[in-house]
């Protein structure tokens, strides 16, 4: 009777060998950009294109002044905070329109509106309407991801399973509950795909935004180094911001994906 | 259409699991306009702990019946009475059970909590429902696969995961629309023989829908034989070959064939 083997449903993991290689293979791939990076640095001026040793030396400068940690944390608390006040204010409508047909027809004219209106434009409302400050900021990463989230959690409604409805109905479960176990896991999917475009986003508008109306965080900095031509700085802080996007890419996301969505079949067959 | 109705037996059963069917007709609203009558005065009794098949080509309204006994569709006339209370006055819905042609397995949730799903509209604790889910795998024998996802298993496992997500509410009714009928059919006569173990050891009534005369023939003790636009019954037949039951041993398979000739 067991069709399946015991085995087959616990072997997920990938094996330690494979992962092992990876690893060496993305050490390898960083090996070669720092060589391609230091010798053609060696050909043009250091505010041109400062080297690896160069960068370095400014990432402990402004790693020991205190400017890193600081406007880092600032400029995450903007994104973050704008992130989840897009998430608080999309997910739900993204429901609604998802629900109501009519509702969902009159407003989705808006969507591809919001989408195309460029973050320097919304930057500059901000400006004018919040002057410098934490504000613009939000307003900025919060304008951007709010209608990425909307329309990833709009889409995901219209995959919900008639089935699935009929099945709660049949056992008399209630509209609430009909939500939260059969809505919610269904949108899930679709809400954190969204959710990651909109972060992403989030993150590179808010360098806009802060460039334009700040007087802190890592948008300001970046615009301050290069104002002072101090291109080794400019560097600093873009290491600084790959680095943070790749920890919370593979720290963070991609760890949580893979135990959220555990339940989906693997494309390609292992 | 009076006099059908009085013809009925007045004093149906009020015994648990017990169903009648009086005078029932159902309506559908059309693209044009015009409601197509698709049943048209039923009148049915079934026993408590009887297994029942309603038979008859597709179109003919069969599942339509099968979802006013379930209270999920209300017929346009007549009533449904389970335990001897009508439709409208009966709260015990959770003693009914429903059985769906697909499993209709959440695809998020492992075996076992596909099968808590059925327990999960009232508020019982989860230690409780955990215990009465593993005990229900149990009985489809599928212990060894709690933790299992859907896409893990088999089309026969899948298949007896949504009949312990049927039992575990511990039915006295138990409706099923076409339930087997997308296994192989070495699945499904195993499917049958089960059942009809779960259902001597549960006591529960069996009504199901099929267009499957050997599958009525092996499973059922009446067979209503159903005709189509509209919807109606053609004629009961009594099943009173022994179990375990073989569809191809002469005596069944003469059966399944006068059956075939009625539909």
């Amino acid at each position: 009777m067991p069709e399946v083997l015991e085995s087959q449903i616990h072997a997920r993991a990938p094996a330690r060998g494979w992962r092992f290689n990876l690893v060496l293979q993305r050490l390898g791939l960083v090996a070669v950009i720092l060589l391609v990076w230091w010798l053609l640095s060696l050909r043009v001026p250091h505010y041109v294109l400062p080297g690896p040793a160069r960068v370095w030396d400014a990432l402990t400068l402004i790693s020991a002044n205190g400017n890193l940690w600081q406007d880092l944390g600032i400029t995450l608390g903007r994104v973050g905070t704008g992130f989840i006040l897009a998430t608080l204010v999309g997910l739900p409508l993204g429901i609604i329109f998802g629900a109501n047909k009519r509702l969902g027809e009159f407003f989705e004219p808006i969507i591809p509106v919001m989408n195309t209106v460029s973050s320097a434009i919304w930057a500059t409302f901000a400006i004018i309407w919040f002057g410098v400050s934490n504000a613009t900021t939000v307003f900025v990463v919060f304008m951007t991801a709010m209608p990425l989230i909307i329309t990833n959690v709009w889409q995901g409604t219209r995959t919900v399973n008639a089935d699935f409805i009929e099945l709660a109905h049949v056992l008399r479960m209630p509209a609430r509950r009909v939500m939260m176990k059969i809505y919610l896991p269904t949108i899930l999917p679709y809400f954190f795909s969204g959710a990651r475009l909109a972060f992403g986003f989030g993150w590179r508008v808010s360098l806009v935004a802060e460039t334009l109306g700040s007087s802190s965080g890592v948008g300001y900095r970046l615009r301050q180094a290069a104002d002072l031509i101090q291109t080794d700085q400019v560097f600093a802080w873009t290491l600084t911001l790959v680095v943070m996007m790749a920890i919370l890419e593979m720290g963070i996301l991609r760890p949580l994906e893979n135990y959220l969505f555990r339940w989906k079949k693997e494309a390609e067959g292992s | 259409m009076t006099a059908a109705t009085a013809a009925v037996p007045a004093a149906a059963s009020t015994e648990s699991g017990a169903i009648a069917v009086r005078g029932v007709s159902k309506w559908f609203n059309t693209a044009e306009g015009t409601p197509l009558q698709v049943l048209d005065n039923i009148n049915l009794t079934i026993a408590a702990q009887s297994v029942v098949a309603i038979l008859g080509a597709s179109g003919c309204g069969k599942s339509t019946l099968l979802n006013i006994i379930s209270g999920i569709v209300t017929p346009e006339r007549g009533e449904i009475c389970i335990n001897g209370i009508t439709a409208g006055r009966f709260s015990e819905w959770r003693s009914v059970s429903y059985m769906f042609q697909e499993d209709r397995l959440l695809p998020w949730r492992t075996t076992i909590k596909n099968v808590e799903f059925a327990l999960e509209t009232g508020n019982m604790p989860r230690s409780e429902r955990e215990s009465r889910a593993r005990d229900a795998l149990k009985l489809v024998g599928l212990e060894a696969f709690v933790d299992a996802f859907p896409y893990q298993l088999s089309g026969g496992m899948r298949s007896r995961v949504a009949l312990a997500r049927s039992l575990v509410q511990e039915p006295c009714i138990l409706l099923m629309d076409e339930p087997f009928s997308r296994l192989d059919a070495l699945t499904r006569a195993q499917m049958h023989e089960e059942l009809l173990q779960i259902q001597q050891l549960k006591k529960m009534t069996i009504v199901f829908v099929t267009h499957d005369v050997e599958e009525a023939v092996v499973l059922a003790d009446r067979v209503v034989v159903m005709a189509p636009r509209p919807g109606r019954i053609r004629d009961i037949v009594e099943i009173a070959l022994s179990r375990p039951r073989d569809a191809t041993e002469p005596a069944t398979a003469r059966l399944a064939h006068d059956l075939k000739s009625l539909i």
